[in-house]
């Protein structure tokens, strides 16, 4: 079994290499595009044609597209981003010390999300000889579902942040605080300096933004759970597991839940590339300095290198993620391998 | 009652967005600096003239949220109907001939996959430039996928049943078939996907026009107005308050509509109380 799945691994990350090249094929294209002439505002407006021409050669503008991109692919598997014009620094360095804020985010985010839902889902399972219920709930769930993450985010801030002063909605900790990067992890660092104080900062911090990511992925976990623990306690074993004697909270726990919760796990791991691009906008709205706010202040500026490299950035994310989502489901469910 | 629910809010936003001009007390770009950050009318200060208040420049925040309502409308069905028709067409294609038109087709659905749809449309707007038109285009360019995606599934099982071939063996050409016999039968999924589309195309709208890449800061979209009432939102929260709520009723309401559609629309649930 080891060996099959070893090689269903190896498999679907071979798979994700083209993807990624056509990627960057696709994210080099539209930026092409860029209505603005990068020669003609780099030069003085005094400039000649042989002036143009001589600067296009430097940047490789006079190449074809082809060989232009096979250029840029050249140095961006190297790990050679450029230097960003906006933010006059390294844009692999910039990548990497924006990065961990969002995947710190993304996680917490889902960690919370999976709580309410489980809990949700576990309360919709109970309730579910009430009449009222099925109507209600369906509606319930569908309003709730309709709510995009950026604004669950300003509701949140306007209401918990403003409202009722509870709980900060600006940056990741307080400014007064700080604690040395290691990890880039805020919450692990806090913990490595062994820093209660910035350690109960940075987590203030993260509730807001992470609960708006996990108020949109809540509902579905509870939807889904619940139905799939409605479909598996209509199973005869579940009937038998009462018969010999056991009460109906260890059916639910020993029987009914392990096998209910596979579809969950599945949801949880698709949604989580779909909160990974959820958290551009939450990031912006919360001032969380991650890789969503640096893609925007560098849209906001056309400031390509960093956009390009952002954008693969998610990608990259996205397709890992996805990865990472498949393993864990062909681990978990022996139906999806392969017979031996 | 889904379907209802989501059809009457819908249709008040509707009707919010053509009756604009009638509707509104105010010119919606029109600033007032005597009159800022106003409250609406069920607070003390407020004054008739705004029933919803100002914003830090003493513009009308109902005109603007009707004014709004007809940009994010256009939009939301403008783009979802064009994405629809490009990601049904490519669907039906790639599920009706097969082979490597379908490779092809399902590759390109793979590598959008890959992006956050909000990353592709924000390098789509770096690359267009702002614009009304260029928001669409880049609706239409990022979700045509939602579309391909899931018409294909449902292309694969429709031109496996009998009448399909029969139509085939009566003599019927490739086109005929696929138009007559295979797009109805993904109508009613296409016509869901529609509605929730619409949905999808208003909140993208809002979160380009919020960063400044949709229809210009001087237009008066719900974007807009979420980014220039953030500045405030401690004295003045309404100036937040207010787009947010339009957007999500609108949303809430084609996304009703969509379930709703799907309940109603879906023979296997026919006669069953959603």
């Amino acid at each position: 079994m080891g060996l099959i799945l070893i090689r269903m691994i190896g498999y679907r990350s071979a798979a994700a290499l083209p993807l990624m090249l056509a990627v960057s094929v696709l994210i080099f294209l539209v930026l092409r595009l860029i209505p603005a002439d990068p020669i003609g505002l780099s030069l003085p407006p005094n400039a000649t044609a042989e002036d143009r021409a001589e600067l296009a050669r430097l940047f490789g503008l006079d190449l074809p597209i082809w060989q232009q991109y096979l250029r840029w692919l050249a140095r961006v598997a190297t790990g050679e981003f450029g230097t960003s014009i906006h933010f006059r620094r390294d844009v692999a360095d910039l990548i990497l010390t924006t990065l961990p804020a969002t995947l710190e985010l993304v996680l917490v985010g889902i960690l919370i999300g999976t709580l309410a839902g489980v809990g949700g889902g576990l309360w919709l399972f109970a309730e579910r000889n009430r009449p009222w219920a099925e109507g209600v709930l369906d509606t319930g769930a569908s309003a709730l579902m309709a709510v995009p993450e950026f604004l669950w985010a300003i509701l949140l801030i306007l209401s918990l942040g403003v409202a009722w002063r509870l709980l900060p909605f600006l940056g990741r900790i307080d400014p007064a605080l700080s604690v040395p990067v290691v990890t880039g992890f805020i919450l692990a660092d806090a913990m490595i300096a062994g820093r209660v104080d910035a350690l109960v900062s940075a987590l203030a911090h993260l509730t807001l933004p992470a609960l708006a990511l996990g108020l949109s992925l809540a509902p579905l976990i509870a939807r889904v759970l619940r139905a799939s623990l409605l479909d598996t306690v209509a199973e005869d074993y579940i009937q038998r597991a009462r018969l010999s004697g056991l009460s109906e909270r260890q059916v639910l726990i020993r029987h009914a839940l392990p096998n209910a919760v596979l579809p969950t796990i599945s949801l949880i791991g698709v949604q989580s590339g779909f909160m990974f691009g959820g958290t551009l906008l939450v990031e912006v709205i919360f001032a969380y300095p991650g890789l969503g706010n640096l893609m925007v202040d560098a849209v906001r500026a056309t400031d390509l290198p960093v956009i390009q490299a952002a954008a693969l950035a998610y990608c990259a994310v996205v397709l890992a993620l996805n990865l990472i989502v498949d393993i864990v489901t062909i681990a978990l469910n022996p139906k999806l391998r392969p017979a031996p | 009652m889904k379907l209802w629910i989501g059809a009457c809010l819908v249709a008040m936003v509707v009707l919010a967005a053509l009756a604009a001009p009638a509707l509104a007390p105010h010119d919606p770009v029109e600033m007032d600096l005597l009159n800022i950050l106003l409250p609406p009318f069920w607070q003390a200060g407020a004054d008739p003239a705004f029933p919803l208040g100002t914003d830090a420049l003493g513009r009308c925040l109902l005109s603007r949220l009707l004014y709004g309502a007809r940009i994010a409308l256009t939009v939301a069905f403008v783009a979802a109907t064009a994405a629809a028709v490009v990601g049904s067409a490519l669907a039906v294609l790639a599920g009706y001939r097969g082979g490597w038109v379908d490779w092809l087709i399902s590759r390109a659905i793979d590598v959008w996959m890959s992006f956050p749809p909000v990353v592709l449309s924000l390098i789509l707007m770096v690359a267009f430039g702002v614009g009304l038109w260029n928001v669409v285009a880049a609706i239409v360019l990022v979700d045509w996928t939602r579309f391909a995606r899931v018409v294909r599934a449902e292309v694969l099982v429709v031109v496996r049943r009998d009448y399909v071939a029969a139509a085939r063996l009566s003599g019927f050409s490739h086109l005929r078939t696929a138009l007559r016999e295979v797009v109805p039968a993904v109508a009613p999924l296409m016509l869901t996907l529609l509605s929730l589309e619409m949905g999808i195309a208003v909140v993208v709208e809002a979160i380009l026009s919020f960063v400044g890449l949709s229809v210009g800061p001087t237009v008066p979209a719900w974007g807009v107005m979420i980014a220039d009432g953030r500045s405030d939102m401690v004295q003045h929260p309404y100036g937040l308050l207010l787009p947010v709520l339009a957007i999500l009723a609108t949303v809430l309401g084609f996304n009703l509509l969509g379930d709703g559609l799907r309940q109603k629309l879906n023979p296997q649930h026919r006669g069953r109380t959603p």
